[in-house]
């Protein structure tokens, strides 16, 4: 079985950001990490691998030469190969760009399970994943918390659904988002990081996927950044003095309704 | 050529919710500037009703009545929308950044080759254009996007992003007949809504968060009765999960869900950035912790330096009296 795993490489949640003075860009330290929802994709496929022997498993990403890195945890972790295609001089953030190039990659390489996280944490969209499932016509469950590969043909799944759960079988191929809960993402071995980092990670054109330079560039998106802006800071917190914590609670009350009138 | 936003409408236990609510509220405000139509879409099993509400908030209600829709399925729904989408022609898309809402908009926009933005929480005119106002990096950078021209975009709200206004229109329900493709490799076979009987944790106008001061799953009790007073619900911060003393479903955070009630209180939390990355977006802060350089006190608008066991009590009678006096 041929397993695609998607990950992104985002900055750390404790990275600084700022916003540079152009106003539609950002300087990010130099604090990145593989995505954290991706971990639990990246665990079900080598969890699959261990359990059905000719497995093969590719990482691959869409994202700018650092992100080789996240590749190299990729591997680390288990996965057999991995790709990055390069976003050098396109560097579009775009859904429907980014699973555009994914779907063509995924198309190229041949695949009979998709996996990758419910969303990246740095623009916290959650479209990808699942944009790719219907380029690909293939069906999807997204936010998984359960994954079994029964018999190599079909998957049983469990995933959120409004105010609650569904078990859902599913015939390959089909692709899956992976939520927290899925497994515990494994910590790579020593000899995992000494493989990945003599690992050959080859660095794919997107143009070389079957798509053209102004379908998949930068103005080939239909959205257009105004501004980048610092969020609203909030005023200092007004910590309720009493002498008692009923006094407390009570000027707590007050100020909840006749002060920020939310009561 | 005249504009039109369309929202999809979705609804819980026969009634709208809160989150479509907003945005047809907001969709109608948009159309007042630029003269718009609002059209609702409206999908299901038995949903005459529902229609028939939605109709005060509309200037047209697509109506698609099919056993086939009972339930949300990806595949059926994203096959409805995209003929409705197609045939009506709208130019702009609205829904809730909710699990649904997640979970179709993407595809929906796949097929239609359509940008999405999600997540979003505002939208204005900037000049004649429209302004999406989209958080990132959990909210430590805000985007402000707008379209090209001659692109209909799809956009997701998070709930609780606009009010939700009294409206009287009398907008006309047109029912379609549509053929409805299920798609055969998708099979479900048990689904459990257990948690339906609770308020939405996105869609709360009050939430009560516990951390790891709540010291065991035992004292969440306390938090529950007072979130049943507000009528709110209970969340919980990502040790507290962890730790297995509540469910992944109420947990708030980066990881977690993105919440923004009209008011949070926080519990024994120490506002660890990944949590506040989930909740800053509340309206209104309060913060219970008996360590006053806890980090969750730069995040909130009100704190309380005590032991929050000597608090919660008290606050329940309060809370409780102050429901009585209105």
């Amino acid at each position: 079985m041929n397993i695609i795993v998607f990950v992104k490489q985002v900055a750390d949640t404790e990275a600084r950001i700022m916003i540079k003075s152009d106003k539609k860009s950002l300087e990010i330290e130099n604090k990145f990490n593989m995505n954290f929802f991706d971990e639990f994709a990246m665990e079900a496929a080598i969890k699959t691998k261990e359990k059905f022997k000719d497995t093969k498993v590719t990482a691959c990403t869409y994202g700018p030469k650092r992100s080789i890195e996240a590749l190299r945890t990729a591997i680390a972790m288990g996965a057999d190969q991995a790709f990055l295609i390069d976003n050098t001089g396109f560097e579009s953030e775009d859904s429907l760009i980014v699973a555009k190039i994914l779907s063509a990659f995924a198309r190229k390489e041949g695949f009979d399970l998709i996996l990758c996280g419910r969303q990246a944490i740095d623009d916290e969209n959650a479209n990808v994943g699942v944009m790719v499932a219907e380029m690909l016509g293939i069906p999807h469950a997204s936010a998984i918390v359960g994954f079994e590969v029964t018999d190599g043909k079909t998957v049983k799944i469990e995933n959120e659904i409004e105010g609650g759960k569904e078990t859902v079988e599913v015939q390959l191929p089909a692709l899956f988002t992976t939520q927290k809960g899925l497994n515990t993402p494994r910590v790579p071995l020593i000899t995992g990081v000494m493989k990945a980092m003599k690992a050959v990670i080859p660095t794919v054109d997107p143009t070389t996927l079957g798509l053209s330079k102004e379908e998949i560039d930068r103005n080939a998106s239909g959205i257009e950044i105004i501004s980048l802006e610092p969020p609203q800071q909030r005023p200092p917190v007004k910590i309720i003095e009493g002498e008692t914590p009923e006094e407390k609670v009570r000027n707590l009350v007050k100020a909840l309704k006749e002060e920020a009138k939310v009561l | 050529m005249a504009k039109n936003i369309f929202v999809f409408v979705e609804y819980k236990d026969r009634s709208i919710r809160k989150v479509s609510l907003e945005l047809l509220s907001k969709g109608r405000e948009l159309a007042e500037k630029d003269g718009s139509t609002v059209y609702a879409g409206v999908i299901g099993f038995h949903i005459k009703e529902i229609a028939e509400t939605v109709k005060s908030y509309a200037d047209r209600v697509i109506v698609v009545d099919n056993e086939n829709l009972s339930n949300y399925r990806c595949d059926t729904y994203a096959s409805v929308l995209e003929q409705i989408l197609k045939k009506y022609q709208s130019s702009f898309v609205f829904g809730g950044s909710t699990v649904t809402g997640k979970d179709l908009f993407p595809r929906l926009a796949a097929r239609l080759n359509a940008p999405i933005i999600s997540d979003a929480v505002g939208i204005d005119f900037d000049g004649n254009r429209l302004r999406v106002k989209k958080p990132l990096y959990g909210g430590k950078v805000m985007s402000l996007l707008t379209f090209k021209d001659g692109v209909s975009p799809l956009i997701t709200f998070r709930p609780n992003s606009f009010a939700v206004e009294k409206l009287s229109l009398n907008g006309e329900i047109i029912e379609e007949n549509i053929d409805i493709a299920k798609d055969p490799k998708f099979v479900i076979l048990n689904t459990d809504r257990g948690g339906a009987q609770k308020v939405d944790l996105q869609e709360a106008d009050f939430i009560i968060c516990g951390g790891r001061g709540m010291k065991g799953p035992e004292n969440f009790q306390f938090l529950e009765e007072i979130a049943d007073v507000m009528g709110g619900r209970v969340g919980a911060s990502r040790a507290v999960v962890d730790s297995k003393w509540r469910e992944y479903d109420d947990q708030v955070g980066k990881s977690g869900k993105t919440v923004s009630p009209k008011l949070y209180i926080g519990c024994g939390v120490s506002g660890a950035l990944h949590h506040t990355m989930g909740m800053d977006t509340s309206k209104v802060i309060v913060a219970v912790n008996k360590d006053p350089n806890a980090p969750i006190f730069n995040y909130a608008d009100y704190g309380i330096v005590d032991d929050l066991f000597n608090v919660l009590p008290i606050l329940k009678e309060e809370l409780i009296k102050s429901k009585q006096e209105i």
